[in-house]
């Protein structure tokens, strides 16, 4: 599969001067940020930021137990020097380190697992709207079968078989993403394969590649852009929910979801404002989805959003 | 359409077994088997030896596949390997309970995210629309076990309004089972309902960008009827889908919902089937998630086509 | 019964004998004051004389009321919850066979037994023949009459190719159970075992009727008939009115499990359950500081270990181990995780609750990075990984604090944490660096036996001393005092320090836990049997409401 989209990427980079200037090119579309969308690109280059900087920047290392007390409240002065600007979590951590490190865990793992999922969903979306037949019978099959049962179970089915490592949980949650992509990606492709254009561009003689490159993925991308802020919200559940079950990221790594999770309990027993230590990290995780999914409703319902706007 | 549905059915057969093969290779890919998970901390190879024995656990793996394909065929779902009980019976309340709560939440659902998603659409950009977003999206990130904890420690501990467990025994009265089941319906009607009214709102944005609403606008049909008349019967299709996938999930998908409450539901148990390696109960359970998921994907593209009548004869 | 520390001695810690001077003393009308005096003149302090008085107290004012209902959640349930006893896994488990089923001897809380459905037993002078007399006219819920033939059915099942039992091994030293006549059995022991009456005390070893093969309906002599029964969602026992002594006091008593930790304190706190297993220590302050529930907190022998197998690397270092065993924070363990509800370990799994069999003497293994280093270098090893399961409640945390301490030496220990479903198939007894957990035993024996005896088949680090092996089995035997305590002194050096002809084990045990509970203050009746949760999972017979 990675052979055969390389040569294609090779193939799509030489002609892209060529084909520009054809009529049938599908139209740019020049993109103006509303500043919901502007908040969004602020709210995600932070948190881009922190996957980077936040830990060298973090007060405390990620696994440092600091001997105080589990759930203090936040701005609690830690002995020999030092705050817990966030309060401390079960373990005696700085939840305010631990978010910033844990930046790198769930926007990382959502980020890689999303475009990862993409990457299969709409490969194996578009070959079996562009090939038909068997191809397309075998794969929709599968599809159904990975997308019709709970995604907690497929969850607890691969990791425990093959053991909660970064790779594999990024890996499983692709491939539980995947289908849902694949739906789309197919559903539209076939779409577009009856479209004129198409029609007149295989009558031209192109090569199969040639049509999906310029004409089946551009018309595409728009609606599966608004999917692509969902599905990554997913994610980050579908990880934490995974910390629900035992599994997940491995300890003392942090990560938002499994954060919320493990210290879930301070809300019912933590005194004064230690109760706060499962909303930090919830405050994080829905800060970040919900920047991304700001700014994909600029990019997707922009058009549409246009036309209503006018009649109002 | 008879045809269709008769070839969609068909296809969901197909998918079934798919399903079961998958199930039967990834469960026996799972460390330590049924008899291993039973004895636990206790076992030894003889003991392992002997419940495997007695189990019927010691044939080769393929032919368990096929035994309990053949039985299930006849409509025998077998045995628990775990605790001996039958699978039917293990089944049967909590499939009713399973549906019982789906069916609710999708009747409380579906009206108030179709209709907020409609609002949303009609007045892009306004308060309304920002707000409604800003709300949905919140709901959605935040992870459905801290929705359902919250609402326990402040309606069931903090104020007393409700029981924390979801009591759905038989010998309760009619209104100990609606007080019972109220927390985790709530939850799930939050869980469910952000996610349709964005998809609701994002399906008719997209269709506003057809050539043919621009022609409407252009012949000066007024913006209400656009949407309501034009717009939402195009939408119909993709949101009908959406809320059929939601509703699959509510059956199969609310693990941590069950476990919260105490809930006793599907969900958990194939959860509870998968931790045990107890093959055919979660074959059992596999078969009516898919099952339910193929009938449901069967109906929602059946609405689809009711409801626009150019799909019916595809290009 | 929230009025003392759940740290203090009760009344029930005491001896016999003290005990009954001090019950008959405020039953013939003794002060408090008085009573107390003479204790304080026998050398306890104020606070210990106060909580054993007033456990005291509230023992004899106890007069168990009839009626009501009884709701328990426990932490674990599903589709394998089992009403076979020898499969018996979990406390929701043994908890129900409590309630429907009797045992040949009951164990009492100080360990000793006393008759159940064996009116009458007795050893013959080398306790390798014990007789047991059974109780006439006990019933099982059937109708049929209880006979020398159920207790012969039922312990045939822990024997042969066939048995499933998980508690085979502890009676493999009974080579022949024997029928006399209707009403009474002997067993005849291969070596002398002295622990008999209180092993078959144990919950694998409650009493079925003959000829049983299905589980799915309970037919026992218990308290309670099942009417009810529902694997992984609850089960329903009601009074059964043909039981053989006064016994269970609620009507019904509904079983269930509430897997979430935090919903299950949430159900305690709203009342929709009166009684719960496995309460967070953390949460140990909330529930004291809530109106009208309670801490229910019994020292124990249970223990929490690392285990490093002794025959590969790195266990097979045993100056790895040492290393290991110096940077646990025993203290810190028993002070954040446990929040006091425990006790230090010392590499061996003998505790206090043990009582005369734990070996005092044996110095306190204390946390010394120097050491740590030292052993640490002498054996070379640099990098490991500690395979973990929430095995246990604070498992993971007695592993991250290992982890972190590792760090200060130079030993890099990587966490793998894996499900706990699995584990003791997959990870337990096979990867070089693993946890366990174990419930306290009935003896110190039993326990050493289960995990360390040379051919064991859980010993846990593969750890082979033929010396522990034989003195295990000599010292069943043994009735003078002072020899006994020092054999059990020996066993516990070996394993915790060894020998000079013999490394000490691989098992790094940091801590042992109590069992904490929670329960409701409207229940009232249960006991401070330490081998299991609630008491030993004692109270469906005794437990009752006080607002019936």
């Amino acid at each position: 599969m990675t052979d055969t989209s390389q040569a294609a990427e090779i193939e799509n980079d030489q002609e892209t001067t060529i084909y520009d200037e054809l009529p049938d090119a599908p139209p740019k579309k020049q993109l103006k940020l509303t500043w919901t969308g502007k908040l969004g690109v602020g709210v995600v280059a932070f948190w881009v930021i922190m996957v980077f900087i936040g830990p060298y920047i973090a007060p405390y290392d990620q696994a440092e137990i600091l001997d105080m007390d589990s759930y203090l409240p936040p701005g609690a002065p830690i002995d020999g020097g030092g705050t817990h600007w966030l309060g401390s979590d079960k373990n005696e951590r700085d939840i305010l380190s631990r978010i910033m490190w844990g930046a790198r865990m769930t926007v990382g793992i959502s980020f890689v697992a999303t475009l990862l999922a993409y990457l299969m969903g709409v490969t194996a979306g578009i070959a079996a709207a562009v090939k038909k037949g068997w191809t397309d019978m075998i794969l929709s099959r599968i599809n159904d079968a990975i997308l019709s049962l709970p995604t907690i179970m497929l969850g607890l089915l691969i990791v425990v078989a093959l053991g909660s490592s970064i790779p594999i949980l990024i890996g499983t949650a692709a491939v539980i993403y995947a289908s849902s992509v694949y739906r789309i990606a197919r559903a539209y492709g076939q779409e577009i394969m009856v479209m004129d254009y198409v029609e007149s561009a295989q009558a031209r003689g192109e090569t199969i590649w040639w049509i999906i490159f310029r004409e089946v993925l551009p018309n595409a991308a728009m609606p599966l852009a608004t999917d692509f802020g969902l599905r990554l919200v997913f994610v980050v559940l579908f990880i934490s929910s995974l910390s629900f079950l035992g599994l997940g990221i491995q300890p003392p790594d942090a990560d938002w979801g499994s954060m919320v999770r493990s210290n879930l309990e301070a809300m019912q027993f933590a005194e004064g404002w230690g109760v706060l230590a499962p909303i930090w990290p919830a405050l994080a995780i829905a800060s970040f989805t919900i920047a991304i999914n700001l700014i994909v409703d600029d990019i997707s319902a922009k058009s549409g959003g246009d036309l209503a706007k006018k009649m109002i | 359409m008879q045809r269709m549905v008769l070839q969609r059915i068909l296809i969901g057969l197909v998918t079934l077994w798919v399903v079961s093969v998958l199930v039967f290779v990834m469960t026996s890919l799972l460390p330590g088997d049924v008899a291993a998970i039973v004895l636990g901390q206790s076992a030894t190879p003889e003991t392992l030896a002997a419940y495997r024995a007695a189990n019927g656990l010691d044939q080769p793996l393929i032919f368990q596949y096929f035994g309990w394909l053949g039985n299930m065929v006849t409509g025998d779902l077998g045995v628990s390997k775990a605790g001996g009980a039958k699978i039917s019976d293990l089944i049967s309340g909590r499939l009713g309970n399973t549906m019982f709560l789906a069916g609710l939440v999708a009747i409380i659902s579906v009206p108030i995210s179709v209709g907020l998603g409609l609002l949303a659409a009609m007045y892009p950009g306004t308060w309304i629309d920002r707000s409604l977003t800003f709300g949905t999206l919140a709901l959605i990130s935040v992870p459905d076990f801290f929705i359902a904890t919250f609402a326990v420690l402040v309606l069931a501990v903090q104020l007393g309004w409700l029981p924390a467990i979801a009591n759905v025994a038989p010998e309760n009265t009619f209104w100990q089972m609606a007080r019972g089941i109220a927390m985790p319906l709530i939850v799930l009607v939050i869980v469910v309902a952000a996610q349709m009214i964005r998809m609701t709102r994002a399906g008719i944005l997209n269709v506003m960008n057809s050539p043919y609403i621009e022609m409407a606008i252009l012949k000066g049909v007024k913006k209400k009827r656009i949407i309501l008349r034009h717009a939402f019967f195009n939408t119909i299709g993709p949101i009908v889908n959406v809320i059929a996938l939601n509703l699959a999930y509510l059956v199969s998908g609310v693990v941590i919902v069950e476990t919260i409450f105490s809930y006793p539901g599907l969900a958990k148990l194939m959860i509870d089937g998968v931790q045990t390696r107890d093959l055919p109960l979660v074959q059992a359970t596999a078969m009516i998630f898919c099952g339910t998921y193929v009938i449901l994907i069967i109906l929602a593209d059946v609405a689809a086509i009711l409801a626009n009548p150019r799909l019916r004869n595809p290009k | 019964m929230t009025d003392f520390d759940k740290n203090l001695p009760t009344i029930n810690s005491l001896s016999g004998s003290d005990r009954e001077t001090i019950e008959t003393g405020l039953q013939r009308g003794a002060t408090r004051r008085e009573v107390m005096s003479w204790l304080i003149a026998s050398g306890a302090t104020i606070a210990v004389a106060g909580s054993i008085v007033t456990s005291a107290q509230n023992a004899l004012a106890a007069t168990p009321k009839k009626g009501g209902k009884i709701k328990f959640a426990s932490d674990l349930h599903g589709p394998s919850d089992t009403l076979d006893p020898g499969l018996n896994t979990s406390t929701i488990d043994y908890s129900r066979g409590r309630a429907v089923y009797n045992s040949l001897c009951q164990i009492n809380d100080d360990l000793s037994t006393r008759p159940e459905l064996a009116e009458e037993y007795s050893a013959n002078d080398n306790n390798t023949e014990w007789t047991f007399k059974l109780r006439k006219g006990v019933k099982f819920h059937d109708g049929s009459a209880f006979t020398a033939d159920d207790v012969l059915y039922t312990m045939s099942r822990h024997y042969g190719e066939k048995s499933t039992s998980k508690a085979k091994s502890l009676v493999a030293d009974v080579k022949e159970w024997k029928k006399v006549d209707s009403h009474t059995v002997k067993a005849i022991m291969s070596s002398p075992n002295a622990d008999l009456p209180v092993i078959l005390g144990t919950p694998h070893f409650k009493m079925i009727k003959d000829g049983t093969t299905e589980f799915q309906e309970a037919n026992g002599t218990g308290p309670y008939r099942m009417t009810e029964f529902k694997p992984g969602v609850r089960s329903l026992s009601e009074r059964w009115n043909g039981y053989w002594r006064e016994g269970g006091n609620v009507d019904v008593i509904e079983i269930t499990a509430i897997t979430d930790t935090v919903a299950r304190l949430s159900a305690l706190f709203s009342n929709d359950i009166d009684l719960m297993q496995a309460l967070d220590p953390k949460a140990i302050r909330k529930v004291e500081n809530t109106d009208g529930v309670g801490v229910w907190s019994v020292a124990s022998g249970a223990y929490f270990g690392l285990c490093a197998l002794t025959d590969v690397s790195p266990g097979d270092s045993p100056d790895f181990v040492l290393a290991m065993q110096y940077i646990q924070r025993r203290k810190k363990i028993v002070k954040s995780v446990l929040k006091g509800q425990g006790t230090v370990g010392n590499d061996h799994p003998i505790n206090v609750a043990y009582g005369a069999d734990f070996c005092s003497e044996l110095p306190q293994r204390e946390h010394d990075l120097d050491k740590a280093k030292f052993h640490l270098k002498k054996s070379g090893v640099t990098a490991a990984q500690l395979d973990v399961a929430e095995v246990g409640p604070g498992m993971t945390d007695i592993a991250l604090l290992a982890q972190r301490e590792a760090k200060k030496i130079g030993l890099d220990l990587k966490i793998n944490k894996v499900p706990n479903d699995g584990y003791w198939g997959a990870v337990w007894l096979k990867t070089p660096f693993n946890v366990v957990t174990w419930n306290m035993r009935p003896t110190a024996n039993v326990m050493m036996n289960l995990a360390f005896a040379p051919d064991a088949p859980w010993n846990d680090t593969k750890w082979k001393s033929e010396r522990l092996g034989k003195l295990l089995v000599e010292s069943r035997g043994v009735k003078d005092a002072a020899k006994r305590h020092e054999m059990y002194c020996e066993m516990q050096r070996l394993i915790s320090v060894g020998d000079d002809d013999m490394r000490p084990s691989g098992m790094i045990i940091p801590a042992h836990r109590n069992y904490v509970d929670a329960k409701s203050d409207k229940i009232e009746g249960i006991g401070r049997m330490p081998l299991g949760s609630l008491g030993g999972y004692e109270w469906p017979e005794f437990a009752w409401r006080t607002d019936v």
